[in-house]
């Protein structure tokens, strides 16, 4: 083993840190001599010069072989830095590294736009699963072993990008052998047609980059109305104070959350943070009591915050968040504590967002609101469904602002069961990796227009309560009794897989694995409604890199 | 398979089973069972999508995938990058608990 658990501490890899050395400038980039008097370029500038330059020669244009031909996010340079230490023996301390990642993030980073289409990995959303990259050959040869978006998040021309296959082959030279490597011209498509695939559809200069590096980074200390959604429990929202707090190697952030759940029980948080490539925002806290990560991207003019948290040891869990400046002169519905209202029926409804103590709250035909209790970042009301209102989807309106998702409904029409298709792993059980849970929700659906379910028209009603079961997927799973042995599932559609390792009590002592029919049944009046989906539980990986 | 004559029960059984219709099970038992450089189940899930036709237990078949670098995505490999990882677990099978994430959570 090369390295051992690091302590706890702030985003790992990330952590800030300084070195004294020699200052010397060099790259292919044009980077602004004012952005270069900062302190923790410079520092980062010397590291390199200090650390890589050994290895990485320096080119006719005084760049660096290689380094100063990448463009990659914070998690791309942590892999690249864990890499060159791991395989190569770099002698870099934790602090030194966590400089370099800034440094790099900041230089050569991604432009907002350019990471959009690839969030999802970034932000360990579970269940995700990815388009095939229709371009040449890369999903074949890319995406069989990694995500998409792992290449998507890396910038590089043609023949950088053939240096990356070089280094493929070199470092893991049976590459060639394994299917769809040894049945074709493996080397002849990898060296020729796929860099010149990706260097032209993820280039290493873009206008977006250099639009980006031109742009005013926004400051993102202030007071933030936010919300968000965890699958399993429910909505939440409320506020977040950002304050700016001056750090080694640049700017970053502590932050203050007071939340309410959908019951209106207090969620509190708190983190610090570091803003990578000006938008990237890495933090570091607690949310609820428990360690949690933050990975947001901040808008290009700083009035929005969008992401993921999730629990820093077990990533599958967490929650969305939505933040948009309090305060603001425009007015903003950011989530409800519930996305629905029975004909017939009475609910107290929370609605988070900016500037919701002006103006109107509206439902639509058929629905009264009360006002309960209302400030700047929230109103809570009665609101009142006639037995005759409309079913279907409705616009929510306070004052000028307008939000979408929220249904009317008289009776349900289906239950899908979301996600649709997802993955477990067994953990722990002694050993050292925990075992990687999937949560499910049993969402009720209108019919819509055309009156069949399951098409695109359907309109999502929200989570409804539900009973939940597995069965065996197919008849192997059945004969293999998966269902004993893959796992249990709680009464909140909360799936555990059962422990690692080979189980001696199961036929050829195999592991604890299954393909299970997840099915939630929904009681809606006098209906029962089911929904299905499919939980492959799996083995554990034991490389769990920040991006697969 | 009329050049061929079996020598063993179980080839014996194969003959019989194309004599009975059933050549496709017997071309399915043509490939080597388990996890070799000639099979490719996925690390996650299997050719067919399922679980069914993975090597498993994996443990029983772990450094067949590390020391040759199969999954180097999902497993370490041994042959490059992480030469000491399985140095604690002489078997998988009975030593997986020693084995670390390489790229461990703080």
């Amino acid at each position: 083993m090369g390295q051992k658990p690091r302590g706890p501490g702030r985003w790992p890899g990330l952590l800030l840190g300084a070195v004294a050395g020699g200052v010397v400038f060099g790259g292919a980039l044009t980077v602004a001599q004012d952005a270069l008097a900062d302190d923790g370029r410079m520092q980062g500038r010397a590291l390199v010069e200090e650390r890589c330059s050994a290895c990485h020669q320096k080119e006719a244009d005084g760049s660096l072989h290689r380094i100063d031909h990448v463009r990659k996010t914070p998690e791309g340079w942590t892999m690249t830095l864990f890499r060159m230490r791991q395989f190569h023996g770099v002698a870099l301390s934790d602090e030194e590294q966590r400089t370099l990642v800034r440094y790099f993030a900041d230089r050569q980073g991604l432009a907002p736009e350019e990471a959009a289409p690839y969030r999802y990995v970034l932000e360990r959303r579970p269940s995700v699963v990815e388009e095939p990259v229709t371009d040449g050959d890369l999903t074949v040869m890319c995406a069989r072993c990694h995500s998409v978006a792992r290449v998507g998040l890396q910038r590089r021309d043609e023949d950088e990008w053939r240096r990356l296959v070089n280094f493929h082959l070199g470092q893991w030279p049976t590459i060639e052998y394994s299917a769809q490597g040894r049945d074709r011209k493996w080397w002849e498509i990898a060296s020729t047609e796929i860099p010149q695939t990706l260097g032209g559809k993820f280039p290493f200069r873009t206008d977006a980059w250099t639009s980006w590096q031109a742009a005013p980074k926004p400051d993102l200390s202030g007071r933030w109305a936010v919300a968000g959604h965890r699958a399993g429990i429910g909505s939440y929202g409320g506020t977040a104070t950002v304050t700016k707090e001056a750090t080694k190697d640049g700017d970053g952030y502590r932050i203050a959350y007071d939340l309410t759940d959908s019951a209106g029980k207090p969620l509190k948080g708190e983190g610090r943070s570091t803003v990578f490539t000006g938008y990237e925002w890495r933090g570091t806290g607690t949310l609820d009591g428990k360690p949690v990560r933050e990975v947001f991207a901040a808008s290009r003019d700083g009035s929005r915050l969008d992401g993921r948290w999730f629990l820093t040891q077990q990533d599958e869990v967490g929650g969305s968040l939505h933040a948009v400046r309090a305060g603001g002169a425009d007015s903003t519905i950011l989530g409800t504590s519930q996305s629905f209202l029975k004909a017939g029926s009475t609910a107290r409804i929370t609605l988070w967002g900016s500037g919701l103590d002006r103006g109107e709250v509206g439902f639509g035909p058929g629905v009264s609101a009360k006002i309960l209790s209302r400030g700047p970042t929230s109103v809570t009301v009665e609101a009142t469904a006639a037995a005759d209102a409309v079913p279907g989807a409705r616009s929510l309106t306070v004052g000028g602002a307008k939000s979408a998702g929220f249904a009317v409904y008289a009776t349900l029409d289906s239950i899908r069961v979301e996600p649709d298709f997802t993955i477990a792993r067994v953990g722990g059980n002694g050993g050292p990796v925990p075992p990687m849970t999937a949560q499910f929700e049993a969402v009720g659906y209108l019919n819509g227009p055309d009156s069949k379910p399951g098409t695109a028209d359907d309109v999502r009603v929200g989570p409804m309560p539900a009973s939940w079961s597995v069965e065996p997927f197919n008849d192997a799973a059945a004969q293999m009794e998966d269902v004993k042995f893959a796992g249990a599932m709680g009464s909140n559609g909360l799936f555990t897989p059962a422990g690692a390792g080979p189980n001696p009590q199961r036929q050829f002592g195999t592991n604890n694995i299954g393909d299970l029919k997840v099915v939630g049944t929904v009681i809606d009046g006098s209906a029962t409604l089911t929904g299905t989906g499919r939980l492959i539980s799996t083995v554990q990986r034991w490389n769990d890199p920040p991006i697969h | 398979m009329k050049h061929l004559t079996p020598i063993n029960k179980k080839a014996r059984l194969v003959d019989q089973a194309v004599e009975n219709g059933h050549l496709d099970e017997v071309v399915a038992m043509q490939v080597v069972v388990g996890c070799a450089s000639t099979m490719d189940p996925g690390w996650e899930v299997d050719p067919f999508g399922s679980v069914a036709a993975l090597c498993a237990p994996m443990e029983a078949d772990l450094y067949g995938c590390s020391d040759p670098c199969w999954w180097p995505a999902q497993v370490p490999d041994t042959i490059n990058s992480y030469p000491d990882w399985n140095a604690k677990a002489a078997s998988a099978q009975n030593d997986w608990r020693a084995l670390q994430s390489v790229f461990p959570k703080d």
